[in-house]
């Protein structure tokens, strides 16, 4: 087993080097000049020294590290090479500058809408699938009642309505018409709550974005659990757990539900990893500070070092996230231990 | 039959949806109260109240988003966020001059005992402007610290050293006063007859008195009497520790400010400022350091982004005397599309720059009624959207072109459309609300042309430009049509212009899809298309109406133009406008139309800069840059600027010598640098032969000028913003209701 650990963590790094140097050319292909951009932000100042602009514009180029090659900067940018003899790179904690707004060091500025994202996240996945998996075993066992048929109908109306009109559909029935949740924001306006007050105001203010992500996210795990659930039943084992006189809820929870958990336990870590992604249409309608909206400003900024960060983050997570993946599905499926 | 019940099913859901939307639509609007029926005055909104009682809390929602960077913001970059503007308007006063409703700079007698200003004339024949300023004592911050000199010189001396330039990348503050060089030059060690440590145009007077002398690049000019507005701050915010001196020559900072980090070795590593870092960590420190304006920084939280500010009782009040009187004003973003809800809902309590139709009908429907929870102030917005030429190549160099396409559309329809019925047309680059266009208004009214929608009017101007020839040189038949073509003179078929072609003909009203229209070598000669490469932002409502109502509308196929439409980014668009490789420009100019708005924070505004002159080609080349055309008007080549002869001549005597021919170039410059300050009536005459010139080459052409709405909750009372005096400043004037 830590053989395999050790192998797949091998993997890991030499694809996250791979995907890393790819992804550092890609944005380095893009026509944007950063040293050139610096310069002409002091364009008003050197109105009268265009020498001293371009002289400026050296001095950014050197300080960037851009009058090196591209591998040169790549090695750099990891912090494996010295930029102007010092290492300062991705593996001393160094991400880079953000430009968006004001000049900061790119974890400060992923730092608060990373809390954030996390924050509403935790609670709509535990939401979610506290919703749609006991929804989906239930609609699975009671197949082609008309509990099962509202709630197709309904996951099918979830699933397909577009994100935006679904935000605007509940703020309109339940911010402004009801009055219960606020339209938009994260805590009240002008709060000096504290502690366990504030994180309940903050829930409060979450209510409603959540009550959406929950509901879009409903229609599709509740059937993809309901079809799993109906292919689990129908297997032999179950048959002969039956006849064994087994009690249903036995049958159900023990026998069908661990075999229908394979293919689902993929979708419940992939979720779950999911946490860290904003949703860029969810934060805007509802005026949140998440990561969606940060990937989205610092793209349209051409905030690249924002953008590479976030991105190499979710290459961790995703080739980390595919690892406990595997792992999990030995402790699901006994057959497919890896140290058996 | 199950699939039918499946069916009914979903019917009876989606009926069930809509009953529910339609019937809590229809539900009673019990919109907050307020007692807001304009303050308990007689008074017109916005006057000047010092009897409301202090209390309540307002909050403002804002478009923009808050950065945090309160103290300076945009400083050490090309542009500030507006919402953090609006943060250091309320948290910094006491400054010496400020912008009043009009826009217009007028000295601050809260803060300013005394001020005087004299011209100083050196034996060069040059001259420099000194202004001298005594201030009021007893003026305190909000932690109770006096306010003295030192405040109000600090920042101008540290933002001119070497150690700002370290921190922030930018230390021009001084630029415009004597010594700036030498002192910008001086960083603690090297002082020389090239870098001295005092800064020779800033004088420490006194406890309360301080000059400043402006130098000869920057004097005379019409707003000279602007120079005078300096803002105090906390001194340990700006030099954090460090002191300033006066010994005759000179305001300096102490040998403190220069102090450098050490190496490894114990030495000192030259340029490395220790100050620098300081500056770096003040700059977001909302909580160490006093204010000096009608509020203080209580809380900026960086989850929200949002700011909540406190009133700072020790403000005695603006340049009318004005006080706070409202104890926390709450500064949050708001979301375009529910922002109206959250007017509603209480959420926020002022909502300001509301254009378009369905913005603004929903928020004039709050107001409606006897017991309405709302008001309303609206004003005309300073600014307009517009089509902007690049001028120096292409078709759309010849001033004829841009009327023709200026003729193909109509401009009321498009504005009236765009805003919704809650907007105007502009036909020049001015704000109605300027002082100078008001007093030219009637002069305007008469001869500005409004390029009334005509294409007879359009294919006059191209034959008059001769647009009368046909790709292979033969002449243009109205009768058949097609996309006309000009045969370029030896001085137009530039590199750029011979190889000028269509971008795209699938994007495009382009009559033949399957044709490349580029520019054509017939014999000697170069034969250029009458086609206009346009390139607009994305996802951009304009960009949408201006396809409708221009591109595919007719009349520019009528008169023989053709037109291609690229979308891309704004920054991209920047890039192309500024041909600056940093923002996506690929080096060769392609696109001469693009649309976007523009606008003004102040009445005073100056257009000297904005046009290029080619008679001259060092001051061509080093403002080309800076001129958002590119046009050069050919009047200023016969008649320059740049001539010294000509410069320092009144309105009515340059005009004589240039034989009633005056240029965008000269004008623009001689109403600033030729116009003596306080001269209104001068500047009046210059600013109308500029419109009047501009109307004529149309280096825009204007779209539309918003009537901007602000709404706001009937508990608060004496609002009134104008164009140059958003809510943040409005916000002074008022008070909470609930509080009196």
């Amino acid at each position: 087993m830590a053989r395999y650990i050790a192998k797949r963590l091998l993997y890991i790094l030499l694809v996250f080097i791979l995907i890393s140097f790819l992804m550092y050319l890609i944005y380095n292909a893009i026509p944007f000049d950063r040293a050139r951009w610096l310069a002409d932000e002091q364009k008003e100042a050197y109105k009268y020294d265009p020498e001293g602009l371009e002289q400026l514009y050296q001095e950014k180029r050197t300080e960037l590290g851009l009058d090196k090659n591209i591998v040169e900067r790549y090695l750099m940018w990891l912090g494996v090479m010295p930029l102007n003899g010092k290492y300062n790179g991705m593996l001393q904690g160094n991400f880079g500058v953000s430009y968006t707004n004001i000049q900061q060091p790119v974890v400060e500025v992923l730092k608060e809408p990373m809390k954030n994202t996390i924050f509403i996240n935790v609670f709509a996945t535990v939401l979610a699938l506290g919703i749609t998996i006991p929804l989906g075993i239930l609609c699975a066992v009671k197949k082609g009642t008309k509990l099962d048929t509202g709630v197709q109908v309904g996951s099918i109306i979830g699933y397909s309505m577009p994100t935006f009109i679904t935000a605007i559909l509940f703020i309109f029935i339940f911010a402004i018409s009801f009055g219960w949740f606020p339209v938009s924001g994260q805590e009240t306006p002008g709060s000096t709550l504290t502690g366990a007050a504030r994180f309940f105001d903050r829930l409060y203010y979450m209510a409603l974005p959540l009550i959406v992500m929950t509901f879009c996210s409903l229609g599709g795990m509740t059937r993809y659990v309901r079809a799993s659930m109906i292919e689990a039943l129908s297997m032999d084992c179950i048959r002969t757990a039956r006849a064994k006189g087994l009690k249903e809820r036995t049958v159900i929870f023990s026998h069908a539900w661990r075999n229908a958990l394979i293919p689902i336990v993929t979708l419940v870590i992939g979720w779950f990893l999911g946490i860290f992604s904003g949703s860029i249409m969810i934060e805007n309608i509802f005026g949140l500070n998440g990561m969606g909206r940060m990937y989205i400003i610092s793209l349209n900024n051409n905030d690249f070092d924002v953008v590479l960060t976030l991105q190499m983050f979710y290459v961790i997570i995703g080739l980390v996230g595919n690892l406990v993946i595997d792992l999990i599905y030995g402790l699901v499926d006994p057959r497919i231990r890896i140290n058996k | 039959m199950k699939q039918k019940k499946l069916l009914m099913l979903i019917a009876v859901v989606l009926v069930v949806v809509l009953c529910v939307s339609v019937l809590t639509a229809c539900k009673k609007d019990d919109g907050p109260t307020g007692g807001g029926n304009g303050g308990n005055t007689d008074k017109p909104a916005g006057s000047v109240n010092n009897d409301f009682k202090v209390g309540g809390q307002v909050i403002i929602g804002s478009s923009t988003e808050l950065s945090g960077d309160f103290r300076w913001p945009g400083y050490g970059g090309s542009s500030a966020g507006a919402a953090d503007q609006d943060i250091s308007r309320l948290t910094v006063g006491y400054s010496t001059m400020e912008s009043d409703q009009y826009g217009q700079y007028v000295w601050n007698n809260t803060a300013v005992k005394s001020h005087s200003e004299r011209e100083i004339e050196h034996a060069d024949g040059t001259k420099t402007f000194e202004v001298t300023i005594e201030i009021n004592s007893g003026l305190k911050m909000s932690g109770g610290t006096e306010i003295k000199s030192d405040n109000y010189l600090a920042y101008l001396l540290a933002m001119s050293t070497p150690v700002a330039k370290k921190a922030f990348g930018s230390a021009n503050v001084g630029q415009s006063f004597v010594g700036y060089d030498e002192f910008n030059a001086y960083d603690g060690t090297n002082a020389s007859e090239t870098a001295t440590k005092e800064f020779a145009g800033l004088r420490r007077l006194s406890d309360y008195k301080f000059s400043m002398e402006i130098n000869s690049d920057y004097y005379p000019y019409y707003y000279a009497d602007t120079y005078g507005a300096v803002s105090p701050y906390d001194i340990n915010l700006v030099l954090g520790g460090a002191e300033i001196k006066d010994d005759g020559n000179g305001a300096y900072l102490s040998e403190d400010w220069y102090e450098v980090n050490v190496d490894k070795e114990n030495n000192p590593v030259a340029g490395d400022f220790v100050k620098a870092a300081h500056l770096e960590q003040s700059r977001y420190d909302y909580y160490t350091y006093e204010y000096t304006g009608p509020y203080t920084v209580d809380r900026w939280n960086a989850t929200s982004k949002e700011a909540i500010l406190k009133i700072n009782e020790n403000f005695t009040g603006n340049f009318e005397g004005q006080k706070p009187h409202i104890e926390k004003v709450i500064y949050r973003k708001v979301v375009e599309e529910t922002q109206i809800a959250q007017l509603k809902s209480g959420e926020i309590d002022i909502l300001e720059g509301l254009t378009g139709g369905d913005s603004v009908n929903a928020a004039l429907q709050l107001t409606k009624g006897e017991n309405a929870g709302f008001k309303e102030v609206h004003y005309d917005r300073a600014g307009y959207g517009k089509i902007q030429f690049d001028c120096d190549f292409s078709p759309a160099m010849f001033a004829e072109v841009r009327q023709a396409i200026a003729y193909c559309f109509d401009r009321e329809d498009f504005a009236n459309t765009f805003c919704g019925g809650f907007g105007t047309v502009v036909n020049g680059p001015y704000s109605v609300n300027f002082a100078a266009y008001i007093a030219n208004e009637d002069l305007f009214d008469e001869t500005l042309k409004t390029y009334s929608v005509s294409t007879a009017a359009a294919k006059k101007a191209l034959q008059d430009a001769g647009w009368i020839y046909n790709a292979d040189g033969s002449a243009y038949n109205d009768a058949v049509g097609g996309i006309r073509y000009k045969k370029l003179t030896a001085a137009e078929a530039t590199e750029t212009n011979i190889n000028y072609k269509a971008v795209s003909v699938t994007n495009s009203n382009l009559p033949d899809k399957t044709k490349d229209y580029k520019t054509v070598k017939v014999g000697d000669d170069y034969y250029m298309p009458c086609v206009i490469n346009w390139f607009c932002s994305e996802n951009n409502p304009v960009s949408d109406l201006l396809t409708t109502k221009l591109l595919n509308a007719g009349n520019l196929a009528a008169a023989g133009i053709g037109m291609t439409k690229t979308e891309g980014t704004f920054t991209k668009l920047l890039g192309e406008i500024y041909r600056r490789a940093s923002y996506g420009y690929g080096g060769t100019p392609t696109y001469s139309m693009f649309n976007l708005a523009t606008g003004w924070n102040s009445a005073l505004y100056d257009y000297a800069y904005n046009w290029i002159d080619n008679s001259n080609k060092t001051m061509y080349d080093t403002f080309f840059a800076y001129s958002s055309n590119k046009l050069s008007d050919p009047y200023d080549a016969a008649f320059s600027w740049w001539n010294e002869e000509n410069q320092g001549l009144t309105y009515d005597e340059a005009v004589k010598k240039s034989g009633g021919k005056l240029g965008m170039n000269y004008i623009s410059f001689a109403m600033v640098y030729s116009t003596p300050t306080g001269d209104t009536e001068e500047y009046n005459k210059w600013f109308a032969a500029y419109m009047l010139r501009w109307n004529e080459l149309l280096p825009d052409i204007p779209l539309y000028g918003n009537i901007y709405y602000d709404c706001y909750n009937a508990k608060i009372l004496n609002f009134k913003a104008t164009p140059f005096f958003g809510a943040a400043n409005a916000i002074l004037y008022c008070a909470v209701a609930d509080a009196q």
